[in-house]
């Protein structure tokens, strides 16, 4: 610098450099004002004043291009994330549709009569995408040095994920594996079609960089153009997919055609590839197909977050990301550019076939509850073996009742500050002591205000549930005993709560069934009997009819009865073989939801499905190794839980009884194991009762 | 594991039993019991078939790990005490039994609480039994149920001293309920003889005459 402003002292008609600053220019002039002009002087001057405009001219330009392709870059990936969206929700839509014609046809052939269920219209599927896909593809055609931005940010979250390079390398022969079997169905078209593709990119990066400044380093730019180029290619082909992808779905909703997509695609790369060979400056473009795939997950990841329904499902995928998800090289390895065309065709690939796993797991899984539970609290505190539990109505919050006598309430998000003698996470918040014998039975209402409770001495005790973030050494208020309900005379077995009306359902081994309205001055509304079955061993309310109810017993049948008149309605018998009666015992019954479905567990092992209009018996399956004991389905009607005493607990598919998980929960007691399991209603939690003094939490 | 043909005994309280069957099944031998809870379930099936013959309830199997004996004892007085607080629930209320005493000797002060505090009895009486609850289900202390460190069985001592309480106030204070729940359950008796036999309370402490007016203990009051 020192030396610059010299040269202008002594005489600008030497012409000093041309990268003299501007600042330095104007110090000059104002510090020899009376300096002579001399013609070289001023044409130097004014050449470099214009040099100076100049500069800062693309400086300019440079900048609003900049900027203009960030905006260009994340309108395109809002867009992008929208037509996820859309593709996924379409995709729900035919599932949906697809399951509703099925369960009509199920229902046709199997009762010979239409089954009614709400639109029967196949998903309108809007055409609206397509053209946003043009859109898109242009967004990211102009987003040069966004895209070096966008490789900086991913690179950054690549690292931070561990994306390394063994993975990649199993990965991608896991691909190859995979693709060897069908990749050369149909060569022709695709080449076509790829083709098509390739010189739209081409003819767009050209006029991208048409209407770009004349750039003063022709050499990066073309560098850049270059990497542009593949970019792109590495855009359309995703893209290509999505819409690919969106054809068939609309085409047809079944499932396998999936694979028909997969060689498809990777004959589309392998056109690419050759392409990019012919090319010298293929640097970092497979950085840049990385970037899409990454690209491609976290928009399915951010989606989950709108989605609480692909929740689950999305975890499972982000544990798989991270665990699974490759690292290459990112800096931009010269070794690497051989490779680097193949690399894109199998990471392309990645993404498709990424994507043809998701929708084989929304096929099979019904999304909400496609994850694997793990143990996650153990509740210890109860003496003896936990009879039943139930979960607050939305908090995390759980009640347990047990045969030492009591109940306990647990509050899952709540751990206690651990004391000298404490070490649990979770520790109960409140014992509730009122019974005197063993407890039984438990229900807590749909408002999670009251719970009730009912034990060997047949006495049901109606609690006011203390607030979740009580003291658990707190001063003894005799208030949260609401009141008892006083009518059986032995033991009670089993509660059912019917929200709508605050009715409570109690079965007790004196033979009667009772219909309660705890909180009305006449609690007792009715009592249902019936002679030749005996003692009732578990109660339900129908959930679709709110006036019947259903009552199991010991005799391994079922009766549904009218809750006003108490009458006997139907009968659900399985008649088939009523050898030795006593080992069909019921220990269970629920009731579907929303269909017209009854399900019953067995002592004999098994898990039996009744319709309640015709009483008929629908499905039967040996659902564990010993005795089932309980059940539980969950509030979407989707899945089963069950509970048996060979210390398991396993999840159904409600929709083809297949069974999804089996969990290992409890230790024996005698001959008793698991005694009762429960979903919450709202929250990602199950949970199990053992006659081992525990309950456990899954999430 | 077989299901019940007859010939195999599934002993299970299936929903329906009557609360005069519930448990009543052919005793198991205690060399039969393979479970991990063969203790807790002897204890059981001996309490259940006669609560008045305390020698045989005490009475340790052989080869039996003591600590785990007397830790499984423990657990089943405390959840026998239940039974005791549930009474006193309905008659020991804090306007009346305002500190946990027993005779006029001694305060207790409650220590489920940070810094120990003087609790109504009755408040003490929950406190201390869901303290008990929580140590002797603790997984830092009692993780096993077939085994237990030496450590951890130093602990039992103290719960015993905290839960004995429970006896004497309702000696002292709630006759009749203790009475009546003595003629049930002979707990009581059984606490006493259980911690003199195991040296976990010192004698002084055992302050409820309860062993001094029985010369045969067990029988005669059966």
């Amino acid at each position: 610098m020192e030396d610059n402003s010299l040269n202008h002292q002594n005489g600008a008609q030497i012409g000093g450099p041309q990268t003299v600053s501007v600042t330095n220019n104007k110090q000059n002039e104002e510090a020899n004002p009376k300096a002579q002009y001399s013609i070289p002087g001023i044409l130097h001057f004014i050449q470099h004043e214009w040099a100076r405009f100049e500069l800062e001219r693309s400086q300019w330009e440079v900048d609003r291009a900049e900027l203009q392709a960030r905006i260009a870059f994340l309108q395109g990936e809002r867009k992008g994330q929208e037509n996820l969206k859309n593709d996924l929700v379409r995709r729900i839509k035919m599932l949906e549709y697809a399951l509703k014609q099925e369960r009509g046809k199920f229902h046709k052939l199997k009762y010979g009569t239409e089954l009614q269920q709400g639109d029967m219209k196949p998903p309108i599927i809007d055409e609206a995408c397509e053209s946003q896909m043009d859109i898109d593809q242009s967004y990211v055609a102009v987003s040069n040095s966004t895209w070096k931005q966008g490789r900086q940010l991913l690179r950054q979250y690549l690292q931070e994920i561990g994306y390394t390079d063994r993975i990649i390398d199993v990965r991608s022969t896991r691909v190859r594996a995979l693709l060897g079997l069908n990749n050369n169905t149909e060569p022709e078209e695709n080449h076509n079609g790829s083709s098509v593709n390739g010189n739209e990119s081409i003819k767009r990066a050209s006029e991208t960089q048409g209407r770009r400044t004349p750039a003063k380093k022709p050499q990066p730019s073309s560098l850049a153009e270059a990497m542009m180029l593949d970019t792109e290619a590495a855009v359309m082909a995703n893209l290509d997919f999505l819409s690919n992808a969106d054809v068939d779905m609309e085409d047809d909703d079944d499932m396998s055609d999936d694979v028909d997509i997969e060689p498809t695609d990777d004959l589309d790369d392998d056109v690419k590839v050759v392409k990019r060979k012919g090319k010298l400056d293929s640097l970092g473009d497979d950085v840049d197909a990385e970037a899409m795939e990454v690209l491609n997950e976290l928009n399915l990841l951010s989606e989950s977050g709108e989605r609480q329904e692909f929740k689950n499902e999305h975890s499972e995928w982000k544990k798989g990301f991270q665990g699974g998800v490759p690292k290459r090289p990112l800096g931009l390895n010269d070794d690497d550019n051989i490779d680097s065309a193949l690399g894109l065709g199998e990471l392309a690939q990645l993404t498709v076939n990424n994507d043809a796993e998701t929708t084989y797991d929304i096929a099979s899984s019904k999304e909400a509850f496609r994850k694997t539970w793990n143990a996650k609290y153990t509740l210890r505190s109860h003496f003896d073996g936990v009879r039943a539990l139930a979960f607050h109505p939305n908090e995390s919050v759980l009640i347990t009742a047990s045969e030492d006598h009591t109940l306990k309430l647990w509050n899952l998000q709540k751990t206690v500050p651990a004391k000298k003698s404490a070490s649990l996470d979770v520790e109960p918040l409140y014992t509730f002591r009122n019974h005197t014998g063993p407890v039984l039975c438990l229900a807590i209402s749909g408002t999670g205000e009251f719970c009730y409770s009912g034990g060997l001495d047949g006495v049901i005790n109606c609690w006011n549930v203390p607030n979740s973030n009580i003291d658990p050494y707190d001063l003894f208020e005799p208030d949260v005993l609401n009141t008892t309900l006083q009518g059986h005379t032995d033991a009670v077995w089993g509660l059912s709560v019917l929200n709508s009306r605050q009715h409570l359902l109690s079965c007790a081994a004196d033979g009667t069934v009772k219909l309660w309205a705890p909180h009305s001055k006449v609690q007792l509304l009715n009592t249902f009997t019936s002679e030749q079955d005996g003692i009732p061993s578990s109660v339900d309310f129908v959930r679709d009819q709110p006036n019947r109810i259903v009552a199991a017993y010991a005799s391994s049948h079922c009766v549904v009865y009218d809750s006003e008149t108490a009458k006997s309605v139907m009968r659900l018998e399985s008649s088939q073989d009523s050898v030795n009666p006593n080992n069909k015992q019921i220990n269970r019954i629920v009731c579907h939801p929303t269909l017209p479905l009854t399900i019953t567990a067995h002592e004999d092992r098994h898990v039996r499905f009744w319709d309640n209009h015709t009483g008929k018996m629908v499905h039967s399956m040996v659902a564990h190794l010993e005795a089932v004991t309980s059940l539980a389905v969950d509030p979407n009607g989707l899945y089963l839980l069950s509970g048996s005493h060979d210390c398991s607990i396993r999840l159904w598919n409600l929709d083809n009884k297949t069974c999804v998980q089996e969990i290992t929960a409890h230790r024996k007691k005698f001959h008793e194991s698991i005694l009762d399991v429960a979903f919450h209603p709202t929250r990602p939690y199950i949970a199990s009762a053992g006659a081992d003094g525990l309950a456990k939490v899954f999430v | 594991m077989k299901m019940a043909d007859g010939s195999v005994i599934l002993r299970r309280n299936r929903p329906g039993t009557k609360a005069k069957d519930f448990c009543r099944w052919p005793d198991e031998p205690f060399e039969e019991m393979d479970s991990t809870l063969a203790v807790q379930q002897y204890i059981q099936q001996l309490i259940r078939n006669n609560p008045a013959n305390i020698d045989l309830i005490l009475k340790m199997p052989e080869n039996q790990d003591e600590g785990v004996w007397k830790y499984e004892h423990l657990r089943q007085f405390c959840m026998e005490l239940n039974g005791l607080a549930v009474r006193l629930q309905g008659e020991c209320h804090p306007e009346t039994c305002t500190q946990m005493t027993a005779t006029e000797q001694w305060i207790f002060l409650c220590a489920a609480h940070k810094t120990p505090k003087e609790c109504p009895a009755i408040d003490y009486t929950r406190h201390t039994l869901d303290g008990a609850a929580c140590l002797l289900n603790s997984n830092k202390y009692f993780p096993s149920r077939v085994s237990i460190k030496e450590s951890s069985v130093a602990k039992l001592g103290s719960v015993c001293r905290r839960v004995y309480r429970i006896f004497s106030h309702a000696y002292f204070h709630h006759r009749s309920i203790f009475d009546e729940f003595e003629n049930e359950t002979f707990l009581c008796k059984r606490f006493t003889q259980f911690v003199t036999k195991y040296n976990l309370m010192s004698k002084d402490n055992l302050i409820v005459p309860i062993l001094e007016d029985e010369n045969t203990p067990g029988e005669s009051e059966a």
